[in-house]
């Protein structure tokens, strides 16, 4: 019975990462291994060509940058509007501070994919079409961040902080020296979830960036043009080029991302 | 607050009106956005694509990352290796994933025909267009539904399980006295963001099928986005992005008030 388990745990995960082993072996792939039949699984050699090629005739590495620099300080400032927003909810009183926090969680239930239309209108006058500004100002609020970080201040004893201000300290620095070191695993789980957020959406990037130049990763992976003309092994090498680093760290992360899962919903 | 309530009230508004292709709102039309779009076939055919795709979507999604969290249940080194892969697809944009998907189910050079050693037209035959459409919307979602099912099975206690055995429980009722009623509140929450991500589907839409062939999977909001974007056509965009948001809402308020009378929290 055991053994059976396993065969089909193992059987059924093979084909779940398929398509991750095939693009890397394919990005190797020479044109005549594509169309030789039967099909190839292994590339015949190790043929470097193609990621060669893929930086050569497409503007990729403009794509990573841009994406990284979206990415990093999308991260940054959405951080930290939601430790400020997080922070006053939690430590100020204020009239309808409850009212206010109720809005701003509200937003979670409005679909982000169905308001880009009129989204994307308030960013053409506002004249952010093709800047790295317009890809990440509708990422800055995030209502889930403010409330899982305040959901962690709360167990912060109030004390903590008027102690710290009789003391002359200001709330800036209390948040630097001793909140933040304190929720450390929060922010710093928070952040990547942030930074693999805006740097995996596709839709918004899409119609922000008409510029070939402005475009971010995701959106010029499927403009490079080589898989309409069924020159597939410049198109593996740029996602295999892209993903395994991220598969790597997937790999070696395993167990924090399945813990920070499993405490998430055990503290409901 | 701009990004979110200020277009939703301006979706709503421009869906009542004609709008010039510069957003501004030129005269109030009441109903008539609504009677058009609801008399066009092309509304037609993405409402009925979003809803079929939701059904077929959303119990092959459940069945399938729920299945794969209950072997991966294990201990041992293969086991963790199973679940590592089990959640890798995670790792993998949106965008790459999906222009892999459109390689290797390509149906004369991709590697997906070759394996089954079929012949099928992925792309130009209107149910198989759905089907992959279905595979990849599952593929987008394994890994990080796996890792929430995981997670509440782990949480399971082991003695209770082990109780049960002794009793002469046999799996299946095991599963389905013991360790399902434990995880309701996961499977609730992951059938309530499943159905969401089914009704806005849009993206992966986008890069495979481009609605094809014969707008078989044309779906709602790539509607929406054809007509804003492609068209021009913003008054009719925002009147879809209206009926999403309306589906959207009873769907889940239907949900919610089920799982108020279902789910029993410890």
């Amino acid at each position: 019975m055991r053994f059976i388990k396993a065969s089909i745990a193992t059987l059924f995960s093979l084909v779940v990462i398929f398509p991750i082993i095939y693009t890397i072996s394919a990005s190797f792939f020479t044109y005549a291994d594509f169309t030789s039949i039967p099909a190839k699984l292994l590339p015949s050699s190790f043929y470097l060509e193609n990621y060669v090629r893929a930086f050569a005739e497409t503007s990729l590495a403009r794509f990573l940058a841009n994406s990284f620099v979206t990415a990093t300080l999308g991260m940054l400032l959405r951080m930290g509007i939601s430790i400020g927003a997080a922070y006053a909810f939690t430590f100020f009183t204020f009239k309808g501070r409850d009212v206010l926090f109720f809005v701003v969680i509200a937003t979670m239930l409005l679909p982000s994919d169905a308001l880009i239309l009129a989204n994307y209108s308030t960013i053409r006058t506002l004249g952010l079409t093709d800047t790295y500004l317009g890809i990440i100002s509708t990422k800055l609020l995030s209502p889930t961040h403010i409330f899982m970080l305040r959901q962690y201040f709360k167990t912060m004893s109030r004390e903590y902080r008027e102690a710290a201000l009789i003391e002359g300290c200001s709330d800036a620095r209390f948040i630097t020296t001793l909140l933040l070191p304190i929720s450390k695993a929060v922010v710093i789980t928070l952040g990547i979830h942030s930074f693999s957020n805006i740097f995996n959406d596709y839709l918004w990037p899409l119609l922000v960036t008409n510029k070939e130049g402005m475009r971010t990763v995701q959106v010029g992976l499927t403009m490079l043009g080589f898989s309409e003309n069924l020159d597939y092994g410049p198109q593996f090498a740029a996602i295999a080029l892209l993903m395994i680093p991220i598969v790597i760290a997937f790999i070696i992360m395993h167990s924090p991302i399945q813990n920070s899962v499993s405490s998430r919903f055990a503290g409901r | 607050m701009v990004f979110s309530y200020r277009p939703f009230l301006v979706t709503i508004l421009n869906s009542f009106h004609t709008v010039s292709i510069m957003g501004e709102r030129f005269k109030f039309v009441g109903l008539e956005n609504y009677s058009r779009l609801f008399a066009s076939q092309s509304f037609q055919d993405s409402l009925s694509n979003t809803l079929r795709f939701t059904l077929f979507f959303v119990p092959a999604n459940m069945f399938l990352c729920l299945s794969a969290a209950l072997l991966a249940n294990r201990k041992g080194k293969l086991a963790t290796l199973n679940q590592v892969f089990f959640f890798l697809p995670l790792a993998v944009g949106l965008s790459s994933s999906m222009m892999i998907f459109k390689m290797i189910f390509n149906p004369s050079l991709g590697i997906v025909n070759h394996l089954l050693g079929t012949s099928i037209q992925w792309f130009n035959n209107p149910k198989a267009a759905m089907a992959l459409l279905v595979i990849a919307g599952v593929y987008l979602d394994f890994g990080f539904n796996f890792l929430l099912f995981h997670a509440a099975l782990r949480n399971v206690p082991k003695d209770l399980i082990e109780v049960a055995q002794i009793e002469g429980a046999s799996p299946f009722q095991t599963f389905r006295y013991l360790i399902f009623p434990l995880i309701g509140p996961t499977v609730v929450f992951v059938l309530i963001t499943n159905i969401k991500d089914a009704m806005l589907i849009s993206s992966p839409v986008l890069i495979l099928t481009e609605g094809g062939p014969f707008r078989s999977t044309q779906t709602l909001v790539y509607q929406m986005y054809l007509e804003g974007f492609k068209s021009g056509n913003y008054a009719v965009g925002s009147s879809i992005a209206t009926v999403v948001f309306l589906l959207t809402f009873s769907i889940l308020l239907i949900l919610m008030r089920l799982q108020r009378r279902r789910v029993y929290y410890q």
